[in-house]
Order: C-alpha cells, then sequence, then structure tokens
C-alpha cells in the first residue's frame, strides 16, 4: 500500500470519518425534528385527583418498582440485558479513555482526555469481545432471533467489533503490526461513517423514540408526534 | 371511491401512499435492531407455541417491508399475503414491546390501510373466506 | 365485544339528504367483526345511498374511507387529512367511535349510521347474543357465570321472583329461560350452592357519571 495513502487514512480520513459522523448525526436530528411536530393538546384532561392517600401511593409505587423488575427485560432475559449494558458502556469507555487513542488526541489538538491504565482497557476489551461473541452466537442459535436475521446484521456487528478486535491485536502484537493497526483504523473509521445511516443510528434515536413518542413503553409522556 | 376486490392493483395509488408515509416507515424499517425481544410481549406468538412468524418485528418487516422493497411492484398476491400477516397474525391490540422505541402497531395500521386502499381486506361472511380472522 | 345493528337507510338518508359532500367512516374494530360498520358495509351502504340520492336526482359526492378503531387516537392519521374537505361525516362506528369522532371534528356534523346495542358473544357467524351491561360490579363469580343483571328479566339479585314456570322458564315469556333456574342449576352442578343464599345489597342504579378507568400501571402518567 502507498504511504500516500497510509497517510491519508491515519490523518486527513479521521476527521473527514469524524465529521461525517457528527453531521450525520446532526442532519439526522434536524430531519426527525423536521418530519415530527409537537402534539396536540389532548381534548379531555383525566381526572386528576389520586383517591390514595400518599402512604398508600408510595406503597403502591414500592410494590410497582418490585413487580417491574421482575417482570420487565431486566427480570425475563437478565443475561441479555447484562451483556447489552456493559456493550454500550465499554463501546464509548473504551475508546474514550484508552491511553494510545489520547496520545494521538495530545499529538493532535494538544488536549486529550483523562486515560485509563493499558492492562485494565485491554481487559475490557477483552469483555466487550466476548459480548460481540454472544450476539453473533444468539443470531446464529436462538431461533426467533434467527429468523429476523439478515446479512446486514452480520455485518453490522461485524463492523463495530472489528476495530476493538484489531485495537486488541495490536495490542498484544499478534501478526503484522502496522498492517493490523491500519485494519484498526480503516475499520473504526468505516464504523463512524456509518453510524447515522444505518441500524447503528439507534445511538440517537433511541433517545428520540422513547423519550419524545409517548405510548406504553416511553419514558414520559412523549411530546412529539409524527 | 369504488373498489372492485377483484380487479387490478392501482399501482400508482398505493406508490402515493407509500411515497407520503415513507419517512416514518423506512426510519423505523432501519432501525429495527431485529433484536427479537418484542417476540414475547406479543400475545400471539406466546399462545402459537412461539412461532418466529408472530413476532412483531417479523410481521412489520414482511408486510411494511416487503411494500417498501415491491414499491412499483405491488401486486394483489402480495397484498393478500400480507393480509394474512396483518390480520390473522395480528389483533392491533397495541401491546408490542421495542427496545427501540419502534411503533409497531402504526405500522401494522399502516400495512393494513395500504390493503384496505386496494380492497383487500378480511371479510367475515364472504364466500371463500377461509375463517374468521377479526 | 360491543355489538351494533346498522340504522335502517331512511333513517339515515333523513339525515345527510341535506348536504353534498359526504363522508362515510368504517371501523375496522368491533363493527366490522360484528359484521355492521366495517369497510365492507360502508360500501354497501354507499351504494344504498347512491341509489336513494340517484332516485332524487341530486349531485351529491359520497366517499369512504375505513380507519381501524375509531376510539383511539392512534388511527385517525388517514381521516384526519381529509376529513375536513366533507361537509358531513357519516361513521359506522360504535356509539363510542362516534363521539371521538364528532369530538375531533367539531365544526363537522357527524351522524351515526349504526345503532350500538349491547356487550356480547358470538353464538355463530353473524348471530350475536346479549350478556353483559356493564354495571361495573361483576358478580359472575357469585352466580356461577350466569348474569343476572343481563339475564334476569327483572335483573334480581337474591334469587328467583317466584314466577319461574316448570319447565325453567321466566314467567315474562316463555321463550326466556330464567336466571335463577340456570344459576341455581349451575352452582348445584358445582358444588357451591350455599353462594346462593347470600344476600347481595341492592345495587345505587340512579346518578350514573361518566366512568374513568386509568390502569394501574399508568396511573402516574396522568395522576398527580
Amino acid at each position: 500500500m502507498s504511504r500516500a495513502l497510509i497517510d491519508f487514512i491515519r490523518g486527513p480520513m479521521f476527521w473527514i470519518a469524524a465529521a461525517v459522523f457528527v453531521c450525520g448525526l446532526s442532519f439526522q436530528a434536524w430531519r426527525f425534528f423536521r418530519l415530527t411536530r409537537d402534539k396536540p393538546r389532548r381534548f379531555t384532561d383525566a381526572p386528576a385527583q389520586s383517591k390514595k392517600s400518599r402512604a398508600e401511593r408510595f406503597l403502591q409505587r414500592l410494590g410497582q418498582l418490585w413487580l417491574g423488575c421482575r417482570r420487565s427485560l431486566l427480570g425475563r432475559q437478565p443475561t441479555l440485558v447484562v451483556v447489552t449494558v456493559v456493550f454500550h458502556c465499554l463501546l464509548f469507555v473504551i475508546p474514550l479513555f484508552l491511553w494510545a487513542h489520547n496520545r494521538r488526541l495530545k499529538d493532535a489538538l494538544g488536549v486529550s482526555l483523562g486515560s485509563l491504565p493499558e492492562a485494565l482497557t485491554h481487559f475490557l476489551t477483552g469483555v466487550f469481545l466476548l459480548c460481540c461473541a454472544f450476539f453473533l452466537l444468539r443470531r446464529i442459535l436462538v431461533r426467533q432471533v434467527r429468523a429476523l436475521t439478515a446479512g446486514t446484521d452480520l455485518l453490522t456487528l461485524g463492523i463495530t467489533a472489528a476495530p476493538f478486535l484489531t485495537g486488541y491485536l495490536a495490542y498484544l502484537q499478534w501478526f503484522d503490526y502496522k498492517t493490523i493497526l491500519l485494519l484498526h483504523m480503516v475499520s473504526g473509521e468505516l464504523m463512524l461513517v456509518l453510524v447515522p445511516f444505518t441500524k447503528l443510528g439507534h445511538m440517537l434515536f433511541f433517545f428520540f423514540y422513547r423519550f419524545f413518542f409517548g405510548d406504553e413503553y416511553s419514558f414520559g409522556q412523549g411530546s412529539r408526534t409524527w | 371511491m369504488v373498489v372492485d376486490p377483484a380487479g387490478a392493483v392501482n399501482r400508482e395509488q398505493v406508490k402515493q401512499i407509500l411515497e407520503r408515509n415513507q419517512a416514518k416507515m423506512k426510519y423505523y424499517l432501519s432501525h429495527c435492531a431485529h433484536c427479537a425481544l418484542c417476540a414475547e410481549s406479543c400475545f400471539l406468538y406466546q399462545a402459537h407455541d412461539r412461532d418466529p412468524q408472530y413476532m412483531p418485528a417479523y410481521k412489520v418487516i414482511h408486510s411494511v417491508g416487503e411494500l417498501y422493497r415491491k414499491k412499483d411492484k405491488v401486486d394483489r398476491a402480495l397484498l393478500l399475503r400480507i393480509k394474512r400477516i396483518v390480520w390473522k397474525n395480528c389483533a392491533l391490540c397495541q401491546r408490542c414491546y421495542c427496545p427501540m422505541g419502534v411503533s409497531v402497531p402504526s405500522m401494522i395500521a399502516f400495512a393494513r390501510m395500504v390493503c384496505r386502499s386496494q380492497g383487500v381486506y378480511p371479510q367475515g361472511d364472504a364466500e371463500g373466506e377461509p375463517e374468521s380472522w377479526l | 365485544m360491543i355489538i351494533a345493528e346498522r340504522k335502517p337507510l331512511p333513517e339515515i338518508v333523513d339525515k345527510v339528504k341535506r348536504y353534498r359532500k359526504i363522508l362515510n367512516i368504517g371501523c375496522g374494530g368491533c363493527v366490522s367483526i360484528c359484521l355492521a360498520g366495517g369497510q365492507k358495509e360502508a360500501l354497501e351502504l354507499n351504494v344504498e345511498l347512491a341509489e336513494a340520492f340517484g332516485l332524487q336526482d341530486v349531485p351529491i359526492q359520497l366517499d369512504t374511507l375505513t380507519i381501524e378503531r375509531q376510539c383511539n387516537p392512534n388511527f385517525f392519521e388517514p381521516l384526519d387529512q381529509v376529513a375536513r374537505e366533507y361537509e358531513c361525516l357519516l361513521t359506522m362506528a360504535c356509539g363510542a367511535g362516534v363521539q371521538f369522532v364528532a369530538e375531533r371534528y367539531q365544526e363537522i356534523p357527524v351522524f351515526p349510521a349504526v345503532n350500538t346495542v349491547f356487550v356480547g358473544v358470538d353464538r355463530d357467524l353473524g348471530w350475536y347474543e346479549e350478556n353483559c351491561r356493564t354495571c361495573g360490579e361483576c358478580m359472575l363469580g357469585e352466580t356461577g357465570g350466569v348474569c343476572p343483571v343481563t339475564r334476569c328479566s327483572k335483573s334480581l339479585f337474591n334469587g328467583p321472583c317466584g314466577g319461574t314456570r316448570f319447565d325453567g322458564a321466566c314467567e315474562v315469556a316463555t321463550d326466556i329461560p330464567c336466571a335463577w333456574f340456570e344459576i341455581h342449576r349451575r352452582l348445584k352442578l358445582q358444588g357451591r350452592l350455599e353462594e346462593i343464599t347470600k344476600i347481595r345489597p341492592a345495587r345505587d342504579w340512579e346518578n350514573q357519571t361518566v366512568r374513568h378507568l386509568i390502569q394501574p400501571s399508568c396511573q402516574k402518567r396522568y395522576l398527580k
């Protein structure tokens, strides 16, 4: 591969990918607000006064919370929920607080975020890859998920896992370091570029759909409608 | 606006309906993570021995998804297949859960609307209607 | 389920004859299931109306649109787009749906095309029987599953009136089975005859105000 191409991937391509990421998400946000509008007022108001005393209401809420934990997704599929939460936390924590990334950032911009110890980030990357493996196995082995799985799902999972896998291998210095590092950069940039335009956009739209639209499972009553 | 149930599908009319609602439907279709977490919230899925065809996401992908894949080439056979999915396999009880917040009932209602526009809908007492789906 | 019955055609014609742009709104909910006001019935009504108006030689624009439910605001979007183009709205929904439509488009006259008659069951295709009056205090557990409000001619709560015929028919009419005869038979079959001797207080049938219900799981959305 030519020196110029490598330099491009290491340098400007990252900024281009970051710009596409930011502008793409901003565009999607703008589009969402353009396509939706404020919800018109309800024609009648529900009766506002609860007949229960404060103590009764407090106990009722406590009971609902306990039932909610057991009957909600957390209660019914605890493994999946825990893996999903860990996966999404690490998806942000690892790239942001990796020493190697912060070093590059400091070189480029003069500022950086704090870094976690390298042994820790390496371990966490391993945990992240295990989460990816869990999702892959779930896609292949669980009948319901298999019925919905398309090629793009596997591709998306692969593109999300690739930067972490190549980063993990680069740290261990397995295979040719420079090649692995190049693949790491390319896969990371690819992922950034794809976020606004694929189902990875749920990064933004999870919050939009579940906070802005009011339905049985929304967080709050929802202030917007299509 | 009288529709001939046995006649050809008015592709122009279907295309207009699809285009008018395209943004919302395509957003929802693209943000479906194919996670299958909606399955357990559907009583029909539970009642039919966890058959994947009753999963809300499955129903939506094979109805609304199909309509947008075949936008210019919607025919009666497709609408009849969709009719089976959105009426027999769905009671529109609106209990579907989606962690992304995709509104499955609104998509099922949309697919029903497209079918209705072409005179495709369950007619409980009609000749040849296989069973009561309503 | 809510059962409705199509109004006689002359009554509907009389209400809408002064309008020139009429939208007939079908409902995909209960009235579809009981074959009273679904898409097919809406289309058929329009054919009948066109014939009736044709006889009077008046140019009328008579359209139809069926939405999935008229009792839930989530399904009104297709109707919102066209409703205001019409001079009047004729709806085939149950009374609840008619009122919801009227509330949503307050400046447009809304007319019901069906009479909402009862809550009941499907005995067979097209054959419906009332067995619930939505009294709000269900006592079916104590009466072996037979509703004294609906199935007793006098809605008695504490046993038969004394007029039960020997074959189990009601004294009001021989084709009405005595509800308490049936209640006794069921409770005896289940070995729970002691339920029949329990005294139930008189119900307050006056002052029936508009009832509201908010399910416990949703109360925190609306209640202060």
